[in-house]
């Protein structure tokens, strides 16, 4: 009885303790951001409470936001679970019949979110009940208890129907989440949980053409790669031909150009926004550059941290590629490192965008935060990508990267914005820190071609 | 020619190889057989620089796997037991990948002789993600030969294709001139192609003879393979 769901959750179980064993720093930081993430979101709800702001958010929208969130994980999970994975054509073999085992996959995940939920909901009430809020509601979180129900039923069914040859069975699930969006009203999503169920069932019944399901053959048109070329530049063509097939240039413009419109508005309206009249004149001092920074370093994470360390990361299986050719590390990263040089062309859209808001006179430090953050992500992800290489932690990689990177790059930015108004030619000092910054990152790509020699690779004999 | 002294390797407290002595000369085909986890598949990964060793000497044509990695990794073609490449790039596109690493100034023209002679030529521009085993595995096999390596180490290289392709790559490995290892559990393949075995088991050297010797002694290689076993208490 629910064998394929204790294998399911043991076999997660043991990978996460295993990671944790591997690399404990790591998940120590992880946990620390987590655990900071939500005592964040407590003092934003005390703070909202407490001062009175134009900015307006209700519970529908955060319960919306916990749905959102809930749904794509679960989605993630049922990839990952069920989609993907070879050794599940044991349990798919075996007397027992399918729609039950793919059920007790689905159970699974079920558990391990409702899981999730639990302690991050519970660590939440318990930081309100610090600050102090009033956390009798239990109506409310009945309701949002049934949401992430409903989120994982509607997650799970999404990815079933996707991966099946017959896509128009997400046809239901579309209308569901439209009239979501057009109602958003917490109350219509807990009464159509039933169907949602509904429709999972019926899903499952009906998933075994989704499972491993097989990329059609395409003649790939474009040859990118069809002429000799030098090691390094052979490994940049490499990396920006899979860059291209993934579509990410794509999303990397496209959340530069959101990004970018976001902080400019945020930096011209902000503070009417959020910031009650009383303290604006405190306030409106420091959080338009607030915003630029916080934008700059979204774009940075997305379109810097995010491929530095999947150039490395995704050399899972690889490796054996590398490592019997003649090609020496220090190639191999600086070739890698390269792609990075057009992944910051992807951030130009950002720098137009913005430069429609803060004029002309700001360009100078946001384009010069921009250019100095991205290198010095650069200089924390490849170091750590190398290290980690193969071990596929690339969430928890990117938590701590982005911590590390808003700790160094605070008083950076404070460092820059200082001299840049009080300090004769100071356009020649940050210059000089951008070429400072540049060293460093070629240090550490030469560091780096030691970590990979460190590297040994798993025994598998 | 490959050269091993004294090497081992372990995995914890696991001993793969223990202090074992090969001397892979040139023009011949040595065949290494043995058990799953008899240390098969980790000799080869040594020899090509995968792996590291805990102490012993590997030398490549004179270069040391160790001190000269490039010159000894340029020595050498390779191929898996499971081989995995890049999903996202074609067929073509990682053959000239790997060309472009081992600066083969005629690439073209060899691809397509040795991908047009085992039969994938018209799936080269198909997303390698798309491939079958048997795909995979001849990509594989076009990238370990193409730069005509005078040292070939092949791990399991008929497993997974078909019986015309097999014998198209056995009879190739029968025509080179330089070293070739394979690593396989093929008793046949051994018989085929081979001419000297080695048996390992748990990491020692349990057998090595010329093939020829060992067929008229026992009759054929899976004779020989299970009268070793007895041999050695198995």
């Amino acid at each position: 009885m629910f064998e394929t769901s204790k294998t399911v959750i043991t076999n997660s179980q043991r990978g996460l303790f295993n990671k944790i064993k591997e690399s404990p720093v790591l998940y120590f930081f992880f946990s620390l951001i987590m655990f900071f993430s939500v005592l964040m979101f407590s003092f934003l709800a005390f703070y909202l409470q407490v001062i009175d702001t134009p900015l307006d958010i209700k519970i529908e929208d955060v319960f919306f936001m916990v749905f959102f969130i809930f749904m794509i994980k679960s989605a993630v999970d049922m990839y990952n679970h069920f989609i993907q994975p070879g050794n599940l054509t044991y349990s798919l073999s075996t007397r027992v019949s399918q729609s039950k085992t793919v059920f007790e996959i689905f159970f699974s995940i079920f558990l391990m979110s409702i899981f999730i939920w639990f302690v991050f909901s519970t660590l939440f009430i318990l930081f309100l009940m610090v600050f102090p809020i009033n956390i009798y509601y239990p109506l409310e979180y009945l309701f949002f208890n049934i949401g992430v129900i409903s989120a994982i039923f509607i997650g799970s069914s999404i990815t079933i129907n996707f991966f099946s040859e017959k896509r128009y069975r997400l046809i239901p699930t579309i209308i569901l989440l439209g009239f979501f969006l057009i109602s958003q009203k917490p109350t219509f999503v807990v009464l159509t949980m039933p169907l949602a169920l509904l429709h999972l069932i019926w899903s499952i019944k009906n998933s075994l053409s989704s499972y491993q399901n097989i990329r059609r053959k395409t003649r790939i048109k474009e040859k990118t790669q069809i002429k000799i070329r030098s090691n390094i530049k052979a490994t940049f063509f490499k990396e920006i031909t899979i860059l291209w097939r993934d579509k990410l240039f794509f999303s990397f413009i496209f959340t530069s150009a959101i990004t970018g419109f976001g902080t400019g508005y945020l930096y011209l309206y902000g503070d009417e926004l959020l910031i009650p009249v009383a303290l604006r004149h405190i306030y409106s001092q420091f959080l338009p550059s607030l915003f630029i920074f916080v934008g700059v370093l979204i774009v940075v994470i997305y379109t810097s941290v995010f491929p530095s360390l999947a150039l490395f990361l995704n050399e899972e299986k690889t490796m054996w590629i590398i490592r019997h050719t003649p090609i020496d590390n220090k190639t191999l990263i600086i070739g890698k490192t390269t792609t990075l040089f057009l992944c910051f062309i992807t951030t130009i859209p950002f720098i137009a965008f913005i430069s429609i808001f803060v004029g002309l006179e700001n360009l100078i430090f946001v384009t010069w935060l921009l250019a100095i953050s991205y290198i010095i992500s650069a200089c924390i992800s490849i170091p750590l990508g190398v290290k980690y290489v193969g071990k596929k932690s690339d969430i928890m990689l990117l938590y701590s990267v982005t911590m590390v990177l808003f700790v160094i790059l605070s008083p950076l930015a404070f460092i820059g914005s200082f001299i840049l108004e009080n300090v004769y030619y100071g356009e020649f000092f940050l210059s000089l820190l951008l070429f400072i910054s540049i060293v460093i990152l070629y240090l550490l790509l030469i560091l780096s071609e030691k970590l990979l020699e460190l590297r040994y690779p798993k025994p598998t004999y | 020619m490959i050269t091993i002294k004294n090497l081992t390797k372990t995995y914890g407290k696991i001993t793969a190889l223990d202090k074992v002595n090969f001397n892979f000369n040139n023009s011949q085909v040595f065949a290494i057989m043995g058990e799953n986890g008899a240390g098969k598949t980790t000799l080869l990964k040594i020899c090509t620089g995968i792996l590291t060793y805990d102490s012993g000497e590997v030398k490549i044509d004179d270069y040391s796997i160790d001190k000269n990695s490039i010159k000894a990794r340029e020595k050498i073609g390779y191929l898996p037991e499971m081989p995995e490449m890049y999903d996202r790039l074609t067929g073509r596109e990682f053959l000239f990948y790997i060309a472009s690493l081992r600066k083969i100034i005629n690439a073209q023209e060899i691809i397509d002789e040795i991908t047009t002679n085992i039969g994938i030529h018209s799936s080269l521009d198909y997303e390698i993600g798309s491939y079958s085993k048997g795909m995979k595995q001849k990509i594989s096999i076009t990238s370990a030969i193409m730069h005509n390596p005078p040292n070939l180490l092949l791990d399991e290289p008929v497993y997974g294709l078909d019986p015309l392709t097999s014998k198209k790559i056995q009879d190739f490995i029968k025509k080179q001139k330089g070293t070739t290892i394979i690593a396989t559990h093929s008793t046949k393949l051994v018989e085929e192609v081979a001419d000297m075995v080695y048996i390992l088991k748990k990491g020692r050297v349990t057998l090595f003879d010329r093939v020829d010797t060992l067929m008229e002694k026992y009759g054929s290689m899976e004779e020989t393979y299970f009268h070793n076993r007895k041999e050695n208490n198995v």
